[in-house]
């Protein structure tokens, strides 16, 4: 019988531990390399087979989202709804609640900013701010339903959001073709949609064309990531919503109510993605169409799952993701079809989460190998 | 230090013992947790692990089941070196273990729950047949067919056993199986093992920290100490003295050891220990002394339909400690739940000073001075994602706080103060809680809860799964608190922890106090009846 | 009159068909505690898969095996990373989603797909009967693949070992795990079988019900069968039951207005949903979701 093992001393502890971090941080930059180029690979054949190149491709890409002023500003028009889709994802998940129904809140918040912006009559920055507002509310309002559901009667918020979002294009489609609600007024009425809205409630942008212009909404994007932030870390309410949402029992116990709080929450999640429809109306299309989200509300949630549910770190990626929106239109010129940005969207994403998770598994396999080979080592 | 079984297991010389240990060693980390542990139990014996929580006992049974791999060391069944892997190799080798919480799925009848992990067709009639066959064998009645929901504590322990004896296994561990069960239970627990040992012929290795449990149910008890094996004894040749001094291995306050130990016939009549040091440290408490704080009248909740407090009253006293008594799932839980807001009451009220407490509404109970150490504290306690500064402020975040923003500074200084004057030992205020050992998590939830100077402290099991010196660190500070005028109320499903620490004591059965008695004046026999539910 | 509710009859039916394969695979899924969101990819890449898999080889019957071999390899990949690597499944489900909606656009773009559509079958005798007898009993022959399959998912969950290991996973995994089963194994078979019978669905959608392949083909229709799982209380009857009502909802949608009927086709459109979430309010106390229903297991957490 052998003792397998030798006590290690505290000297060579460090330097295996020291050596092992840095073969850590070189396995971890190395799986992140393999698994984008594969993601990568698999986009360009793809683009082959549409018979394009896709060195082309990724020209095609460039050009549409980063190549002069007014591609970047498109860039920064594309990514700013999806920050604002995952900050409010973020402050849902804080209070351990994962919404999915962000695409219907979204919708949703647009309905009821047409039917503000449509109906009230007063001065034009005034309608813009209370459009917005009855967005959020509306937003708000949707996300209310799944919170209600959850704490009434225990309906997992994942169902429910993800049923709502459903019902939420039925509603909106219902409003573009009532004559009495939101459908477009005059005689020859072809497709489902609104009037536009007053062009003084639109809005507004930043900077002139040709050079640098921007929706003013990736300003107010920006500065929502950086106080959503702020609130999260720094202050009471967010410490009590990361309480709840690491822990919900100990939460309780300390006094936070979790039905206020996590409704809240989901609330104020489904606010940001109201408003942001309310901002694709008065910002973008200006006048309600069932197709007014784009899918930002899906979108918006793989930019949170990419940035780990960090507001700040979804600047970033929100960006990324925005120039890939922004290629893609320029693509279309190139001959490969504009699906090919949500694929390579999608793949880049699981491509992303695949070397932590792989790297978690493998420790975990390693570890309870050893056990294995210990319990025959302590035989020999 | 390997110590010679001094009263040496007795099989006879032929026969290989059933089970035998050589030299068992397991490292975690720095930590030795068995340290050449050598052992030997032979058929148709009862076999009793002793030793504290820590001690190793969990170590070893974890190395016999394959959960966990030795270091070194061998493992023989019947004369033959084993390996044993993982738990399937365990069960293949007809080793089975009884858990201390139970692996039944509650949704499926006692028969799925026992075929549940085995290979080919589920057969229900040969399942439904077996289980009535084992438990007509050994005692174990339940219905094949019932749901596992609708059982009882102890049934649903049978069931669990009849999933062991199922696989016909040579060795039974079972783990602290009485922690859950009346003592009525447990007598019949302790009659059915012995049918499993003397009448079927297997071996069964019981494992408790309980000296009163080995002492009945058991015919050789071996006791570990840190790591090692300390003694072996023949049961019937020691007694309790003797496996306390061995267990704890240095003299302590009596009343710590003799609840850190299980003994409960020196905590109810000291002089039965024939130890001079043995005298009642609790003085009897005037009862026209102190004011009553809280007052619970007549209290009812119910969960989904069921039952939880079924008129519960209760009276404390400022700077008293009042253990309430009681086996567990008889409503302690739900009344912890209540005075930390958790729970809404049907009927009944819940005063503070004679002030009327809203029952259910998120911190009502907080902020009226109800600090509460929960039983679960790594679950319910505190947020193990948290730095333990963090875990300090969880329920006073507003008194840090400036405008809304939350004061690092302050949660610093509000931190520092707390470790140094709880003694709680962290690498730093900003380490996460996580990496705390379990009686530090217990300090920084002690000191959370007394940093906001309660009126009320509820403390349940305070003590549990706690070493020695944390258990008389925690009996120093519980007592300091009451002297300070703190009304305490200690829940406890162990008679020792409620007898070492309290003034009075009361008794729950079925979510109602079935009696209550002083301190001074408790008769085992009559605790006993009234933690079954017979009035006494 | 008695001939327009024939028609609906058969158009329903029509209609339910792709949904009660993918339900029954959704079934054994929720059974064992998932909610298998990526059903609508599996159930659109199968849809695709069968009239690529049929335009390639010329026989639909292959197309079909080209269906079903499409969702299975969506719940490999979902199944290998929510089930193996452990990453969030709702967010890999919505990612597959995005996926195959992305793809299958592109390559319907990309590529030049005809047309292939599975005969009729009609059982002689049965299919005079009035009113029930077309509907039933003259199908796309791949339809009366329900008679064997729904006792047959049925026997498994409840006759097998398998089964009974999926129904206990779903309710309580730590207790299954400390008997020694491999939980996430288990969960990953039974995605794997969900995908087979979501591509199935979906490759009876495109082969068999409609004979090619449009953008977005299934259209949501994989939620609609988790609401179906949902509405019919985690039971196979419910889920069969539910997935003929929506198919019916279906068919009114199409057939009243032609037969003069206004009826708000928005609200018939999102009677799934909204009958699914009326079911888990209402049934919430009776008909209980399986108690460990969308939770991720982790082991060492009780």
């Amino acid at each position: 019988m052998t003792i397998t093992s030798t006590p290690p001393t505290p000297a060579n502890t460090r330097a295996v531990a020291q050596t092992s971090r840095w073969s850590q941080v070189l396995t971890t930059l190395l799986l992140y390399v393999v698994s984008i180029s594969v993601a990568l690979l698999i986009a360009g054949l793809l683009v082959s087979l549409t018979g394009a190149s896709p060195w082309e491709a990724v020209q095609a890409i460039f050009q549409g989202s980063l190549s002069d002023a007014a591609a970047l500003g498109l860039s920064l028009d594309k990514a700013a709804p999806l920050l604002i889709v995952a900050v409010g994802t973020c402050i849902a998940t804080s209070a351990g609640l994962f919404s999915i129904g962000q695409e219907g809140q979204v919708v949703i918040g647009a309905t009821v900013g047409a039917m503000v912006a449509i109906y009230l009559h007063g001065p034009g920055p005034l309608i813009l701010v209370v459009t917005l507002m009855g967005a959020a509310l509306g937003g708000a309002a949707w996300a209310a339903v799944a919170a209600l559901l959850y704490y009434w009667r225990g309906v997992p918020v994942v169902i429910s959001t993800l049923l709502l979002v459903y019902i939420a294009y039925q509603v909106v489609f219902y409003a573009v073709t009532q004559p009495w609600l939101l459908q477009e007024s005059g005689q020859n009425v072809a497709s489902p949609q609104s009037d536009i809205i007053r062009n003084d409630a639109w809005l507004p942008r930043i900077g002139e064309y040709p050079g640098l212009n921007f929706s003013s909404l990736v300003v107010i994007a920006v500065l929502l990531a950086v106080g959503a932030r702020i609130v999260l870390n720094r202050t009471t309410w967010g410490f009590r919503l990361r309480m709840l949402g690491l822990n919900p029992k100990a939460a309780r116990r300390a006094g936070v109510s979790a039905v206020l709080l996590g409704s809240l929450a989901l609330m104020i999640s489904g606010a940001f993605a109201g408003f942001l429809g309310g901002a694709l109306l008065t910002g973008g299309s200006h006048r309600l169409q069932p197709g007014i989200s784009e899918n930002v509300g899906w979108d918006g949630l793989l930019v949170a799952l990419v940035a780990r549910n960090n507001p700040i770190l979804a600047i970033p990626v929100a960006f990324f993701f925005g120039v890939l929106r922004a290629g893609g239109g320029f693509l279309a010129s190139t001959g490969v079809p504009r699906y090919i940005v949500d694929v390579v969207t999608a793949i880049l994403v699981l491509a992303i989460v695949f070397p932590p998770a792989y790297q978690y598994l493998r420790r975990e396999i390693r570890a309870r190998r050893l056990a294995r080979a210990l319990a025959t080592g302590g035989a020999a | 230090m390997s110590t010679q079984p001094t009263g040496a297991p007795a099989h006879s010389a032929g026969a290989p013992a059933s089970v035998e240990l050589r030299g068992i060693t397991k490292r975690y980390g720095s930590i030795v947790a068995c340290d050449d542990v050598s052992l030997s139990v032979s058929r148709g014996e009862i076999h009793g692990l002793l030793g504290q929580n820590g001690a190793g006992k969990s170590t070893l049974v974890k190395i016999l089941i394959g959960l966990a791999q030795r270091d070194a060391g061998e493992i023989l069944l019947d004369g033959r070196s084993v390996e044993i892997p993982d738990p399937l190799a365990a069960s293949t080798l007809g080793i089975a273990m009884v858990h201390q919480h139970f692996s039944l799925v509650n949704e499926l009848s006692v028969w799925e729950n026992v075929t549940l992990g085995e290979v080919g067709r589920p057969d229900a009639q040969r399942t439904r047949e077996l289980v009535r066959s084992i438990g007509a064998r050994y005692g174990l009645d339940v219905d094949p067919d019932a749901r596992v929901e609708d059982l009882s504590t102890g049934e649903r322990q049978r069931v669990e056993i009849i999933k062991c004896l199922r696989r016909d296994p040579s060795l039974l561990i079972l783990d602290e199986p009485t922690s859950v069960l009346t003592l009525a239970e447990s007598r019949e627990l302790f009659t059915v093992l012995r049918r499993v040992a003397q009448d079927e012929g297997k071996t069964v290795i019981l494992i408790s920290h309980k000296l009163d449990e080995i002492l009945t149910a058991t015919d050789h008890v071996t006791i570990m100490r840190s790591g090692r094996v300390v003694a072996q004894r023949v049961t019937a040749e020691t007694d309790e003295r003797e496996l306390a001094r061995e267990m704890v291995g240095r003299e302590l306050s009596k009343w710590v050891a003799a609840s850190a130990l299980g003994d409960l016939d020196a905590l109810v009549d000291p002089s039965l220990s024939s130890d001079p040091a043995m005298l009642a440290p609790v003085e009897p408490i005037h009862e026209d002394e102190f004011p009553f704080r809280l007052r619970i009248t007549d209290a009812y909740a119910s969960r989904d339909g069921r039952p939880l407090l079924q008129g519960l009253s209760l009276d404390l006293r400022a700077g008293e400690i009042l253990g309430l008594a009681g086996v567990e799932g008889n409503g302690q839980q739900a009344l912890g739940d209540l005075l930390s807001s958790l729970i809404e009451l049907d009927s009944g009220t819940v005063e503070m000073d004679d002030v009327v407490l809203p029952t259910g509404k998120p911190g009502a109970m907080h902020r009226a001075g109800i600090g509460v150490i929960p039983e679960d504290r790594h679950q319910s306690g505190c947020v193990l994602d948290m730095s333990v500064a963090e875990n300090l402020v969880m329920s006073t975040v507003g008194s840090v706080a400036r405008r809304g923003f939350v004061s690092r500074k302050a949660i610093r200084a509000n931190a520092e103060r707390l470790i140094e004057q709880f003694e709680i030992s962290t690498p730093s205020p900003d380490t996460p809680m996580r990496q705390l050992s379990g009686g530090n998590q217990q300090k920084v939830v002690l000191a959370r809860e007394l940093s906001l100077n309660p009126k009320v402290l509820v403390a349940a099991y305070p003590t549990r799964g706690l070493d020695v010196g944390a258990i008389e660190y925690m009996t120093e500070r519980l007592h300091d608190a009451a002297n300070s005028g703190i009304a305490v109320l200690l829940i406890s499903t162990e008679l020792e922890e409620i007898l070492t620490l309290s003034h009075h004591i009361a008794v729950i059965h079925r979510g109602a106090i079935v009696g209550q008695m002083r301190r001074v004046d408790v008769d085992a026999e009559r605790l006993g009846l009234m933690m079954g539910g017979q009035e006494a | 009159m008695i001939e327009s509710i024939a028609l609906i009859l058969a158009s329903s039916l029509r209609l339910a068909t792709p949904l009660m394969f993918a339900g029954l695979g959704e079934y054994m899924a929720e059974k064992a505690g998932m909610i298998n969101i990526s059903i609508e990819g599996m159930m659109l890449a199968g849809a695709f898969s069968a009239i690529l898999g049929a335009t390639v080889t010329g026989s639909p019957v292959l197309g079909l095996v080209f269906g079903i071999l499409a969702g299975v390899l969506i719940a490999f990949v979902h199944a290998t990373f929510s089930y193996r690597l452990t990453v969030n499944t709702y967010v890999i489900g919505l990612t597959l989603n995005l996926l195959v909606l992305g793809l299958t656009s592109f390559l319907l773009d990309a590529l030049d797909l005809g047309s292939a559509q599975l005969s009729k079958f009609e059982i002689p005798l049965l299919s005079d009967l009035p009113i029930v007898g077309q509907a039933v009993f003259n199908q796309r022959w791949p339809a009366y693949l329900l008679w064997i399959l729904i006792p047959a998912v049925w026997f498994v969950m409840y006759r097998t070992r398998w089964g009974l290991d999926m129904r206990a996973i779903g309710e309580n995994p730590s207790a299954v795990d400390a008997t020694g089963i491999d939980v996430l194994k288990r969960q990953r078979q039974g995605l794997l079988i969900a995908g087979a019978f979501a591509g199935l669905g979906g490759a009876y959608l495109s082969v068999a019900e409609v004979g090619l392949f449009n953008q977005n083909m299934t259209a949501a229709r994989g939620y609609v069968v988790i609401a179906a799982v949902i509405f019919g209380g985690w039971t196979i009857k419910g889920t069969i039951a539910g997935c003929l009502l929506f198919g019916a909802a279906d068919a009114m949608r199409l057939a009243l207005p032609a037969l003069g009927f206004t009826f708000n086709a928005q609200l018939l459109i999102a009677s799934p949903y909204i009958l699914a979430l009326v079911a888990m309010v209402v049934f919430a106390r009776r008909s209980r979701a399986p108690a460990a229903y969308g939770q991720p297991f982790v082991r060492g957490l009780a």
